[in-house]
């Protein structure tokens, strides 16, 4: 016992000095912009009076927006400098020290700032509901690209029952500044996925079509129901249109392939099933969010065969497999595919299976997740997750193998005693010790992979799936090839 | 007026089909439903909105089910409906609030107005498609698809009639043993074949099986099709989907002719996801056939005609993938098969 505790202790509060200091940093960083963002509203207000005031403070709002993400990157890059002084400074007693750097360096440019940890900091104008939001985010307990995207429009309608437009400004140019701030505030707990970016930009266009004569409890209501109907119709039926037409898809006897936790395969496949069909699914997954987990119980439930493995199993899973059904977090304009990191995987070996037919590529996209953004890779737009998620682990039960800590704690008690006695004694007591903190046997082999030398973690969340490897998209326009995303994109998007 | 319609109430939209296609030989399948169509609205005594759109819909039904194959069909239905929707909901004096009488007569000259230019298309695509017979090239084609017939035609006849011969054709035919009726029967495109040689056009033909034999000399691969389907791959006669796949292998272009009201909102994810029943892959025991022998002898003493595997031959279709075909050649315009989703989805929002 006494081992692994002795090294907790030592990671943790470099971890906490770290992020504690960054924290500081952060918070002088918008209490700077806050008073000068106050200081310009008071010029303003003393300056101009009347409908001038309006346009002062939302200038003054973006600024002061703007200037604390400055001053966040300012901060990093600080830092950063401070991290190569180190790496060249030092020899090989430098790299003992905390500060090598953990970045991988390909993803380099994708280390923004951490995602936030608490509520500490955040702007008074952000609204209870879109706080509470953004936590539930950060931590994945609302998860997947629709769900976000539901999440957040309900949450922008309290925010909008609540607002009150201040004096000597209007609903429609106020309110989206107002917006704005609840929206900075979600993408430093998580970044906004594509659904999110295109239903806020809806939002925002309706809010700027709103005629300024109109009184304000009107446009408000007129506001939610826009927001109700657009979750309607982009997301609620149009996933029932999907899960129904690609329900067609399924005939009896099919091995449907899928991977992860997309809630639109999960109804296309409970749809199906509603029908009477005869199939088997095989749910593949992956560390570290686990969301196959809850499709897989949920087809369970409605009564199906299904076959749960982890994505290293791929090539086995893959081997009866018929068809396959995917998710999407986004489609791109090129017709590629942008999903949870595995999905490429499972894609191309569904088509490259060797010594079979060629097995179809199915994917359930809703038209919201289109984007008219342009994926060549991977690489340069993705989002990378907090590298400790992929070491926290739960150990599975040992039964055999490894020594109990608490044994090996004895042992070394024992040991101690008996140091004095002798050399051979004050041997075994430190093998003994050694093999209690290389395999400590309820922490991962990863726990302090920050002081390790040379070893970085990389928790990706999506990756590209070029276009060839998908064989249609079932949107709720009809299911199309992917080459004509950018045709129902560009429809949809002037409807 | 009441007292014909009366009469003429039974109409039977399958037999006016099955009628049109043989009196007019240079008919295709959807252009026969939309006339079916047309002349079942003619003949229907409904008088609202809602009443034709029902019988629409209950006809091409019943049309759709007692074809064998109805997806050439299905793509002229598909068009009429929905042609006669986006009519409907216009605004204006042809719009819901207008007058019906009136709806309906334009519906009627349109329709007509649809069904001439349809046949017209043809004449569009041989233009458009012409460039692609180049001078002492040799074409390979196959099956008797009359855009091709037509196109081939116009090439023929541009080339300065009888005597200055340009190009040589490879047609591939496949056997008449599936009719068991009449063995002799010519093949389907022969009289493509003959067309050609009378205009002084040299064709070889060959069976399906001289195919991969052959392409090695062709340049170019002309097919036509029964349906065009939304990813951009065609549903055509049975054998298609292998010339496309060996011209695949021999780098040899492949286009597709086909008029643009063939293009069909069917989406096959491979050869047997195609919505109909097709009984090409049988197996069989020597039990079973002696059992179909003793069934099919019993059908005969009975006087009740049987056609056990004369289905096979003229009427199976094979499904060819998108990423096989190198344009299709429309009279619309030469579309890359990625085009073929945005017309669909240009016609249907």
């Amino acid at each position: 016992m006494s081992a692994p505790a002795d090294k907790k202790p030592a990671a943790d509060p470099a971890a906490e000095k770290v992020s504690g200091a960054e924290l500081k940093k952060k918070a002088k960083a918008e209490k700077a912009a806050r008073r000068a963002r106050e200081r310009a509203d008071r010029e303003a207000t003393g300056g101009t009076p009347g409908p001038k005031d309006g346009a002062g403070k939302k200038g003054a709002g973006a600024g002061g927006a703007a200037g604390g993400k400055d001053a966040g990157a300012g901060g990093q890059k600080g830092q950063r400098q401070q991290q190569r002084r180190g790496s060249t400074q030092g020899g090989p007693e430098a790299k003992k020290r905390p500060v090598e750097n953990k970045n991988v360096a390909v993803f380099g440019h994708l280390y923004g700032q951490p995602r936030r940890t608490s509520v500490a900091g955040a702007g008074k104008e952000v609204h209870p509901a879109v706080l509470a939001l953004g936590l539930q985010m950060r931590d994945y307990v609302v998860c997947g690209s629709s769900a976000r995207c539901v999440a957040t429009l309900l949450a922008f309608k309290r925010v909008i029952e609540a607002y009150t437009t201040p004096l000597g400004t209007s609903l429609s140019r106020h309110l989206t500044t107002h917006l704005s701030h609840q929206i900075s505030y979600l993408s430093t707990c998580r970044p906004l996925s594509i659904s999110q970016g295109n239903a806020i930009r809806a939002l925002k266009l309706e809010i700027a079509s709103i005629d300024p004569s109109v009184p304000e409890a009107e446009a408000k209501a007129a506001l939610s129901e826009f927001i109700d109907s657009f979750i309607r119709e982009k997301i609620t039926v149009a996933d029932q249109v999907i899960a129904g037409s690609a329900a067609q898809k399924i005939q009896d006897g099919d091995v449907i392939v899928t991977y992860a936790g997309s809630s639109l395969v999960k109804q296309t496949l409970l749809a199906a099933a509603r029908e009477g069909k005869r199939f088997r699914v095989s749910v593949i997954d992956s560390r570290p969010l686990f969301e196959g987990k809850h499709m897989a119980r949920a087809l369970v439930a409605a009564g199906l065969d299904v076959q749960y493995t982890l994505v290293h199993g791929i090539s086995h899973a893959i081997k009866d497999a018929t068809k396959v059904f995917l998710g999407a977090h986004a489609m791109t304009s090129n017709g590629r595919l942008y999903s949870r990191v595995g999905t490429a995987l499972v894609a191309m070996s569904a088509k490259e299976r060797a010594g079979g037919v060629e097995v179809p590529v199915i994917v359930c996209c809703e038209t919201v997740k289109f984007t008219d953004r342009v994926a060549l890779d991977s690489i340069v737009v993705n989002e990378l997750a907090d590298a400790d998620e992929l070491v926290e682990v739960q150990a599975p039960q040992q039964l055999t193998g490894l020594p109990d800590p608490a044994a090996a704690a004895a042992a070394a008690a024992a040991a101690e005693q008996e140091t004095k006695k002798g050399g051979k004694a004050n041997q075994t007591a430190h093998s003994a010790q050694s093999a209690a903190t290389e395999f400590p046997s309820n922490a991962s082999p990863l726990a302090n992979w920050k002081e390790t030398p040379n070893l970085q973690l990389l928790n990706i969340m999506y990756d590209v799936t070029p276009a060839q490897y998908v064989d249609m998209v079932v949107t709720e326009m009809g299911s199309l090839p992917p080459s004509a995303v950018p045709v129902v994109h560009r429809m949809s998007t002037n409807m | 007026m009441a007292g014909s319609s009366e009469a003429e109430k039974p109409f039977d939209i399958v037999a006016t089909y099955n009628d049109l296609l043989r009196t007019d030989p240079d008919l295709t399948m959807p252009i026969a439903a939309i006339e079916a169509l047309v002349l079942l609205l003619t003949h229907s005594p409904s008088s609202t909105i809602s009443e034709t759109l029902d019988l629409l819909e209950k006809s091409t039904a019943h049309l759709k089910n007692s074809i064998p194959n109805p997806i050439g069909l299905s793509a002229g239905t598909d068009l009429f409906q929905r042609y006669l929707i986006t009519t409907l909901q216009r605004p204006g004096q042809l719009g819901p609030a207008g007058d019906f009488n009136a709806i309906r007569a334009h519906l009627l000259s349109n329709g007509r107005l649809f069904v001439r230019r349809a046949k017209e298309s043809r004449d569009k695509i041989a233009a458009f498609g012409r460039g692609f017979v180049r001078d002492g090239s040799t074409i390979l084609t196959n099956g008797g698809s009359r855009v091709v017939a037509s196109l081939l035609h116009k090439a023929a006849a541009e080339k300065g009639g009888l005597s200055a011969v340009r190009f040589r054709v490879i047609y591939v035919l496949s056997s008449a043993k599936g009719d068991v009726e009449n063995p002799s029967a010519e093949p389907e495109g022969m009289e493509t074949v003959r067309m050609l040689r009378e205009s002084g056009v040299p064709v070889a033909t060959i069976p399906p099986s001289a195919v991969a034999y052959s392409i090695g000399k062709a340049d170019t691969v002309i097919v036509g099709a029964e349906g065009v389907v939304e990813n951009g791959g065609i549903v055509s006669r049975m054998g298609t989907y292998q010339i496309g796949l060996l011209a695949k292998a021999m780098g040899k272009p492949f286009y597709v002719v086909a008029e643009s009201h063939k293009f069909v909102r069917v989406y096959p994810l491979g050869q047997y996801d195609l919505p109909i029943e097709q009984r090409v892959i049988e197996f069989r025991t020597q039990e079973d056939i002696a059992e179909a022998e003793k069934q099919r002898l019993a059908a005969k003493s009975s006087d009740v005609p049987a056609k056990p595997s004369s289905e096979y031959d003229c009427e199976v279709v094979d499904y060819t993938p998108p990423h096989l075909i190198s344009a299709l050649i429309t009279d619309s315009g030469v579309l890359t098969p990625s085009a073929v989703s945005e017309e669909l989805i240009k016609i249907w929002f």
